[in-house]
């Protein structure tokens, strides 16, 4: 490694690190945090003459700016003496009074006596150093505190839990499995009737195959789960997608009027529905216009639908579906839509006409059947924000349509939702793939088993583990051996 | 022995490690004197009368490329070879050879004796002469031996003791030899972490005996294979092994008297190995096990002496005929040896640098079964680096070491020095990462090189290795050459089951197919080697023309990994002073004290971020040590 490159790795963690672990600014209470070597002793800066308090004890004191210091607040003070603390290293945790000033003054008396400033996740970073947590615990904390929906507060709960990094953790006592097979197979031929065939350790490894892709599975929606679904309201003007995108988030954020062409910019939200975070974006009406502004609009909008997870396609449901509307339909490919036929207080119910998904528009036999075939409208709603018509059913089928498998299995289950990880289970799952396949191909066990190590240290590089002779012992464990 | 009984280096102890140390550091040219109790017993086979098997196999021709002497003395003295594994490629061929007792050690001391400058002195070793933290001799019944540097081989012999049942101890090294107590005493007294393993025997019974209509015969393969690369030793006629089986009425008498076993009943205190348990741990821990396999192998050409493979027991010798008697084919049997266990001090090897030399005491090594392995293999190896860098020191020259990708030796070595061991060690392919590279096929050409870099071998030895080196080339460079017609390669390929071809076609791309072995294409293709006296050559081109992806891949995973093994540790690096570094892996790289940054990934408990931790406090820490100085 160069210099160059050392330069850019973490600060060592010798020092101790300060920070304030509440938003600056609100609540009554602040809490300001340290943690490393220094941190009892800052502590004891702050508060001369005192004894200190009895760990893991909340502690009333008096902290000033050192000997003789003015006074800065009256606050519960705890210490966490390591390595029973979040980070592992000595911690106190100060609970003072909130708003600007206090949790600032404190925290600069802090540095001032010996500690520095943390980088954002650096408490984190040192907890996984020191071994509280792995890696994928760490990442779930992070979604944790910036979690918005109820699913992927569950979901990374679930995760700091370990409930992720267990089922890794399994998947590779799997593997450890199949390689200890393997050992048992090559190392150990005069045994007691052999009990280890080929056969035996295909089985095993197609059963972890199966496994670590019914894991990847998770992988789109849990990485949907974090960042929220990308849900694109569009549709020609004035067809109430602003009025709808308000309705959604309950407040009155994108301007309403009776003008074709009101919005010009994208609005973007998050907001969750039925627990599950989408992000909503209202469009610029779809049109060839001369204004140069709504076509800078419309060229917004169609950059968004190219990256959409969903699309909720509103159309006046007084007009019928035109050609233009068709072709847009069959332009999204295999995103799926939903279409709104909106403002239905305003039509006749028996007016209220037209297909409802793929196969209703190619059944009605409207226009050209083959090309909307290739769109993907899972579901049709005839919707009013006057009267509240179809808002209930479409918040209803919106979760199941993003996140059906999550809906039916519950969040409390392994989910990837990093890129991080699901890259390192797919290479993980290649490599078994391609050991399967030399098996098939007549490749002696003792050369394919070359291919498994990496798909181990995936794997153990995903939990930040390190590899131990675990095959052996599970050799010694499963087999009599002992010719 | 000479008058000023002055040498450069001395080995203690002449079993299977210290011969292999005393050959070495001889044949490097330093003066040697090997001194063991008795010169009658040098090279003695302790337990099994076998060399090889899976893993072991390779070591001993590992052995041997580097110069050694296990090779030239199974060949001698082979009474029934096999290939194990051979079905499963040559990747993992094992080569095993039952040994006759009496010829084996008998090639070893003929092999000893032909080294210029080796010596050898029959006392018992009581002592090491130190000056300043230094080994500068040993101390014997008969007198003070001078050397620079020493390497104590004392096998199982350190405070020894043999358990017959539960109320039968004594103190011995062997049956029927004396323990080596004071020189274990006094490694303890200087400070040296010491530890207890165990391990057992099993009963020995006369042939004339067996009925053995009752057992299934097992032949050695016909096969003029050698272990030895180098040297063509005459190779005795085979004998037979004989395969029993226990059943309900062995079980019967074991779990009957399980509290009259040594080794169940508490009287020993040190672990054993769990490859090679004792019928009683079978017995105990697989209680659905019906029936349980029994080898019968010859102990020589001219003994009826049976060994009874699968059954060590540390039972009394009553109760060991009453279950034998049980198994088919043994119901008269004579016993002629009782079983036993043995428990002995050893080193915990963490105190060892990788060239086998002790941290704490320079110019002291270790090797074999005193550093926490088990098996003559292991020891072989582990004797031949140890004299060989006793001597490297003595003459002033650079140590010699074996990386993880070069030999089993190599992860043999770096094994117990990294991850230490709680059980007595032994090689399996599965410890090597790299068993694709690590081949009995190719030990020599893996090592022959390094060791004639170094010296290590004769004059004879070199010619040979020049020989083979012209002859894999001339093997490989045929298979990438020969083009074989359509007429020549189709019944071959018929045979196999492989598609016909209907253009001629280089022989080496026919070899790719899984299905179509060397030696049959060498044959189709009118080749003027004969792939059944080249196994070597031909089982090579095999895997790496065959296997090619596979074995590239590898040899790319242990470059990537000498890479970070190129950045050295410090050795005066204050571990318990590196706060950054979880306190664990401060805990473990203190102990093992790695050499590089590779290693100390390899140490159990130490993880990615210690390791990046590591990479900035050693840079820190060599800027403070500027400052210094
Ligand atoms: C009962 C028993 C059962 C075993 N079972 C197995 C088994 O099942 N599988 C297996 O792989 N291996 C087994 N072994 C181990 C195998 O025998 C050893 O691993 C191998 O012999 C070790 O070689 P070594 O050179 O280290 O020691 P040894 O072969 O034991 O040689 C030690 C030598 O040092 C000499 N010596 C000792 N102390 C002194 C001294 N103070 N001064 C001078 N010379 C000294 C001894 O006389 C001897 O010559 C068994 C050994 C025993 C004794
Ligand atoms: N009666 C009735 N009127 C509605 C409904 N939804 C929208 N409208 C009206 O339709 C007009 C257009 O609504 P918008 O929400 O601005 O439409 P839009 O699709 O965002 O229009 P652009 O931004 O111009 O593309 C407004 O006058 C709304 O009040 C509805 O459900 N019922
Ligand atoms: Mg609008």
């Amino acid at each position: 490694m160069t210099d160059e490159a050392s330069s850019r790795l973490p600060e060592l963690a010798v020092d101790t690190i300060a920070a304030l672990a509440t938003s600056p600014g609100v609540g009554a209470i602040a809490l300001v945090r340290m943690s490393g070597p220094e941190a009892f002793e800052v502590l004891r800066a702050l508060t001369p003459g005192e004894d200190d308090p009895a760990p893991r004890t909340a502690t009333l004191r008096s902290l000033t700016k050192g000997e003789g210091g003015d006074l800065l607040d009256r606050a519960l003070v705890t210490s966490f003496p390591r390595p029973e603390s979040y980070t592992g290293e000595d911690m106190v945790e100060i609970s003072c009074h909130g708003g600007w000033l206090v949790p600032r003054m404190i925290l600069d008396a802090c540095v001032a006596t010996g500690a520095r400033l943390a980088e954002p996740g650096e408490f984190t970073r040192r907890a996984v150093l020191h071994g509280k947590m792995d890696l994928v615990q760490a990442e779930a904390v992070l979604d944790l505190i910036e979690g918005r929906s109820k699913a992927q507060h569950d979901a990374a709960l679930f995760q700091v839990e370990r409930g992720l990094s267990r089922r890794i953790g399994e998947l590779r006592e799997q593997l450890v499995t199949v390689e200890a097979y393997l050992a048992h197979h090559i190392d150990f031929p005069e045994e007691d009737e052999a009990p280890v065939t080929v056969d035996r350790v295909a089985d095993a490894a197609d059963a972890l195959r199966d496994a670590l892709e019914e894991l990847l599975e998770t992988a789109p929606e849990g990485e949907l789960l974090r960042e929220g679904a990308v849900t694109v309201l569009a549709g020609p003007p004035n067809s109430g997608k602003s009025s709808l995108y308000n309705a959604l988030l309950g407040e009155e954020r994108a301007i309403v009027t009776d003008i074709p062409g009101t919005t010009r910019d994208a609005l973007e939200a998050v907001i969750s529905i039925g627990g599950f975070p989408f992000r909503l974006v209202d469009t610029a009406g779809l049109r060839d216009s001369d204004d140069q502004v709504e076509e800078l609009g419309v060229e917004v909008a169609r950059r968004y639908l190219d990256r959409a997870d969903l699309v909720l396609f509103c159309v006046e449901s007084q007009a019928d579906l035109g050609s233009a509307e068709l072709e847009f339909l069959t332009g999204l490919g295999d995103v799926p839509t939903v279409l709104l036929r909106t403002k239905v207080d305003l039509t006749p119910r028996d007016r209220v006409s037209g297909p409802l998904t793929s196969e209703g528009l190619a059944a009605e036999g409207l226009d050209d059947g083959h090309r909307v075939n290739a769109a993907d409208v899972r579901e049709s709603v005839d919707l009013s924000v006057v009267d509240g018509t179809g808002l209930g059913r479409l918040k209803e089928i919106l979760p199941e349509l993003v996140y059906g498998g999550l809906v039916r299995t519950g969040t409390s289950v392994p989910a990837l939702t990093r890129a991080r990880q699901s890259e390192a289970v797919q290479k993980a799952r290649d490599q078994v793939v391609a050991f399967i396949e030399a098996l098939e191909e007549g490749t002696p066990v003792a050369v394919a088993s070359a291919l498994l190590r990496p798909a181990e240290t995936a794997l153990e590089e995903l939990l930040g583990l390190i590899s131990t002779d675990e095959i052996l012992d599970r050799v010694f464990r499963e087999f009599c051996i002992g010719k | 022995m000479s008058s000023d009984r002055t040498y450069d280096v001395i080995i203690v102890g002449g079993g299977h490690a210290g011969s292999e140390a005393a050959a070495a550091a001889a044949r490097l040219g330093a003066r040697t004197l090997l001194i063991t109790p008795d010169l009658a017993r040098v090279g003695q086979m302790s337990c099994n009368p076998a060399i090889g098997g899976i893993a072991k196999g390779v070591v001993a021709r590992e052995v041997d490329a580097l110069g050694g002497i296990m090779g030239r003395a199974t060949d001698a003295a082979r009474i029934q070879f096999r290939m194990l594994n051979r079905s499963k490629g040559p990747a993992v061929w094992s080569p095993r050879a039952q040994c006759d007792r009496e010829l084996y050690p008998f090639g070893v001391r003929r092999a000893l004796d032909e080294v210029p400058g080796l010596f050898l002195h029959e006392d018992m070793v009581t002592g090491l002469l130190m000056q300043d933290g230094r080994v500068t001799g040993v101390r014997t019944g008969g007198g003070e031996f001078r050397a620079e540097a020493v390497v104590v081989t004392a096998g199982t012999f350190l405070r020894g003791r043999i358990h017959i049942g539960s109320d039968a101890s004594v103190g011995a090294g062997r049956v029927g030899e004396a323990p080596s107590v004071e020189l274990a005493q006094e490694l303890e007294a200087r400070g040296l972490e010491i530890a207890r393993f165990k391990t057992g025997t099993p009963p020995r019974i006369d042939g004339r005996s067996v009925d053995f209509t009752r057992t299934e015969r097992q032949d050695g393969d016909p096969q003029d294979f050698r272990f030895s690369s180098y040297v063509r030793e005459s190779i005795p006629e085979q004998r037979p092994c004989w395969i029993t089986w226990t059943g309900e009425g062995l079980r019967e008498v074991v779990e009957r008297n399980l509290d009259r076993s040594a080794l169940f009943g508490g009287e020993i205190s040190g672990r054993g190995p769990r490859y090679c348990p004792s019928i009683e741990d079978k017995i105990v821990r697989f209680p659905d096990a019906a029936r349980h396999q029994v080898f019968l192998e010859p102990e020589g050409l001219e003994s009826t002496e049976l060994y009874v493979n699968g059954l060590s027991t540390s039972l009394p010798a009553e109760v060991q005929v009453e279950f034998l008697h049980t198994v088919p084919g043994l119901e008269r049997v004579e016993v002629t040896r009782v079983g036993y266990a043995i428990e002995y001090d050893y080193f915990p090897p963490h105190q060892l640098r990788h060239t086998l030399e002790v941290r704490a005491f320079p110019g002291l090594y270790f090797a074999g079964q005193i550093n926490g392995t088990t098996g003559y293999e292991e020891a072989a190896g582990q004797g031949l680096m140890a004299g060989a860098n006793a001597a490297l020191r003595v003459l002033g020259r650079s140590p010699f070491v074996l990386e993880r990708d070069e030999a089993y030796i190599g992860v043999l070595i770096d094994d117990l020095i990294t991850k230490g061991t709680d059980e007595p060690y032994r090689l399996f392919t599965s410890r090597a990462e790299f068993r694709l590279l690590l081949r009995q096929d190719n030990a020599s050409r893996r090592l022959g090189p390094r060791a004639r870099e170094i010296g290590l071998l004769t004059e004879r030895q070199n010619e040979a290795l020049e020989i083979l080196e012209e002859r894999d080339l001339r093997v490989q460079r045929w298979f990438v050459e020969t083009v074989i017609e359509p007429a020549d390669a189709n019944p071959l390929l018929g045979q196999c089951g492989s598609s016909p071809v209907r253009q001629p076609v280089r022989a080496s791309e026919l070899l790719k197919r899984p299905e179509v072995p060397a030696s049959g294409l060498a044959h189709a293709g009118g080749a003027m080697f004969d792939p059944s006296t080249d196994t070597d050559a031909v089982a090579a081109v095999e895997i790496e023309i065959k296997y090619e992806g596979y074995v590239r891949r590898e040899a790319e995973r242990a470059r990537s990994l000498r890479r970070q093994a190129d950045f050295e540790l410090p050795d005066d690096l204050p571990y318990e002073d590196l706060l950054s570094i979880s306190s664990e892996a401060r805990e473990k790289m203190a102990r093992v004290r790695p050499s590089t940054l590779a290693q100390a990934g390899r140490i159990p408990g130490v993880s990615p971020a210690d390791l990046q931790s590591l990479i900035l406090e050693v840079r820190r820490w060599r800027r403070k040590e500027a400052c210094f100085t």
